[in-house]
């Protein structure tokens, strides 16, 4: 029996599903997902890949260079470090230090900032251009800074360091949610809720939040590949995590004064970062076009 | 305007008040003695520690401290380094210029080349050269800076012996301080042959300004191209267009001009980023400024180094902000706040 259709389309693709099918047209940025993927699966199954311990030392195994060398064994995949220990377990784990301490503090930014956002972009007279303004005037203080600030106080470790990435970040998820909250307040659609009788935690959570995580999403990896570098800048430069721990950064440093006789101690764990933050920031971008061209559409 | 302005006036005090007010609380929360994180005098006896705490009225109450503590700031009695025993004025004289040198010449790099490569590629956008430029520069943009500049060592210092390993310029050259920026230094230096010290000095710059300058660069590039395929989109080009002006026409009166205007705010946060990348480069480099000084502050627990360079640092950054901010409101006051735009 022929069916009665009154749209020409039966089946309407949420925003989401555009988003995706405009994200997945893009050969880049299926790309860059694969391989951010791909390293998430090193940070998670850290323990199941590795084929070494990242901390034990071998004196038999000092300076093996990476198994495409001469004088490289396929035992140790990307060879040892100055230690004895294999550079690959070290970086499998590297992964799971440095992306995933950046992926938990981007969250917890990601929350703060947008609490603090939310109430300042409610706020309204001179309270709001203070909070704001001072917000603004501390997303201009560097992340350096204010971990050497941290680490005077409270000492050196990835911990703290985590802390004061946090800190640098938090400002720029307020900005942010600020300024959409903004815009968004002043909308029919917030108007209607209010008629009916929403407060302040109905509003935000009912009409403002579900149009605020497309933002969050695009904002998230920007933050994300920033908080990448840092990390490893903080432990390059001895300020985050502490050397036996498998922090990329730490890792180069650690590299840095053999790296004459021993180049793939400072290339590897470089090369991973420069990958992942090479693939965060390809689906970032991948993320922004599809999003731009699903509006345009 | 004028009301604008005065605001940005007061909210500048205002954000530069809590600076002084958290460089203040750091007395008391750096480990050690209070008296000691605060002047980097080590008193010797009883008699000569109860006239300090006297002299810098750390026995009154904590308005009080804080006050005379601003009164010594501006009067530039900034205390001494711990490990030194030099005045930090002086010390925080010489390492700024340098890293500012840097980041300027970092900066100018960036814009000479990221500015006209970016119109470049928003106006061939969705071509093969605009595919290739975004490559090359979402690739540059995603380097490590620290990383980028230990290759640059490895291939340029170590294995071709181009450029030197580090410093800011050959010992054989005695340049007096006079600026702080070494080429102007150079230039008003005398006796000396101006011309080898100028060659040796760019030698010594080349490789950071190079590092930090790929990455400001790569950013550059993305923003300029964003911001001229949006305002090629907007619908006064078509009309420009349906006026029958020429493609150079267009792109000199209407592309160009709203661009870079777009650009203008998104060099505020470039600044941060520039100058956190001048920081890290310098301790790779030797180079003699205010990061390289901060790092070692840090790992010798020169409090007073710390607690002074970190307020000189934020300082600056945030000075620089809100002058682009203000030159942004200066040169379209239509922006009701500035806005921070996209990539």
């Amino acid at each position: 029996m022929a069916q009665f259709s009154l749209y020409q389309e039966e089946f309407h693709p949420s925003p989401w599903q555009k988003t995706w099918r405009e994200f997945r047209s893009s050969h880049i940025a299926s790309l860059g997902l694969m391989i951010l993927i791909f390293f998430l699966i090193f940070a998670i199954f850290a323990p199941l890949l590795a084929p070494y311990d990242p901390l034990q030392q071998n004196v038999n195994a000092l300076f093996i260079p990476p198994s495409w060398n001469v004088n490289g064994t396929i035992s140790h995949l990307f060879g040892t470090d100055a230690l004895g220990r294999d550079l690959f377990s070290r970086i499998v784990y590297g992964c799971r230090v440095t992306l995933g301490s950046s992926i938990l503090l981007v969250l917890l930014a990601m929350i703060v900032g947008v609490a603090i956002g939310t109430i300042a972009g409610m706020l309204q007279g001179v309270r709001s251009s203070v909070v704001n303004h001072l917000f603004d005037a501390l997303m201009a203080i560097p992340t350096l800074l204010i971990a050497i600030v941290i680490v005077a106080i409270l000492g050196t470790g990835l911990v703290n360091s985590m802390w004061a990435i946090t800190l640098a970040l938090t400002p720029q998820f307020v900005h942010h949610t600020r300024s959409l909250v903004r815009t968004e307040m002043k909308k029919e659609y917030v108007l209607a809720s209010k008629l009916d009788g929403a407060n302040h935690f109905q509003l935000f959570f009912y009409s403002i939040l579900p149009n605020m995580i497309e933002m969050l999403v695009v904002q998230g990896t920007i933050a994300l590949s920033i908080a990448v570098i840092d990390v490893s800048a903080l432990g390059f430069l001895n300020l985050g995590a502490r050397p036996p721990l498998p922090e990329l950064g730490a890792m180069l440093a650690d590299g840095m004064e053999v790296a004459y006789a021993a180049p793939w101690t400072v290339a590897l764990p470089g090369l991973t970062i420069f990958l992942i933050v090479l693939a965060i920031n390809i689906v970032g971008d991948g993320l922004r076009s599809a999003l731009r061209k699903r509006l345009t559409q | 305007m004028i009301n604008a302005l005065s605001r940005y006036t007061i909210l500048f005090t205002l954000t530069l008040l809590v600076l002084a007010v958290l460089s203040f609380a750091l007395i008391y929360l750096f480990p050690g003695d209070p008296l000691t994180n605060l002047t980097g005098l080590v008193p010797q006896n009883d008699i000569q520690r109860e006239a300090l705490i006297r002299q810098f009225k750390l026995d009154q109450s904590y308005p009080i401290q804080f006050y005379h503590y601003l009164q010594q700031l501006f009067l530039g009695n900034w205390g001494y380094s711990f490990i030194s025993g030099q005045p930090l004025r002086e010390e925080i004289g010489i390492a700024m210029p340098a890293t500012f040198e840097l980041s300027t010449y970092a900066m100018v790099m960036a814009l000479l080349i990221g500015v006209p490569v970016g119109c470049y590629a928003g106006l061939k956008s969705y071509t093969v050269s605009d595919y290739a430029i975004n490559t090359a520069s979402i690739f540059s943009y995603s380097f490590p800076v620290f990383w980028l500049a230990l290759i640059f060592i490895m291939l340029f210092s170590l294995e071709a012996g181009i450029a030197p390993l580090s410093g800011r310029i050959s010992l054989l050259f005695e340049i007096p301080n006079v600026t702080g920026f070494i080429l102007i230094d150079i230039l008003l230096a005398k006796n000396i042959n101006h011309g080898l010290a100028l060659i040796d000095a760019a030698r010594h710059l080349v490789l950071p300004t190079m590092a930090i300058g790929l990455i400001s660069t790569a950013a550059m590039i993305r923003i300029t191209r964003r911001s001229v395929i949006d305002v090629m989109n907007s619908p006064f080009i078509t009309a420009a267009r349906s006026r029958g002006l020429s493609n150079r026409q267009i792109f000199m009166r209407h592309i160009l001009r709203n661009a870079l205007l777009a650009i203008l705010p998104l060099m505020a946060i470039q600044v941060t980023t520039l100058i956190t990348n001048a920081m890290i480069v310098e301790t790779l480099f030797s180079w003699p400024g205010i990061g390289n000084w901060l790092i070692n502050a840090i790992n010798q627990r020169d409090y007073p180094a710390l607690r002074i360079g970190v307020l000189a640092v934020s300082t600056m950054v945030i000075t620089l902000t809100v002058l682009i901010d203000i030159l942004n409101r200066l040169i379209d006051p239509s922006r009701e706040k500035f806005e921070r735009g996209t990539i």
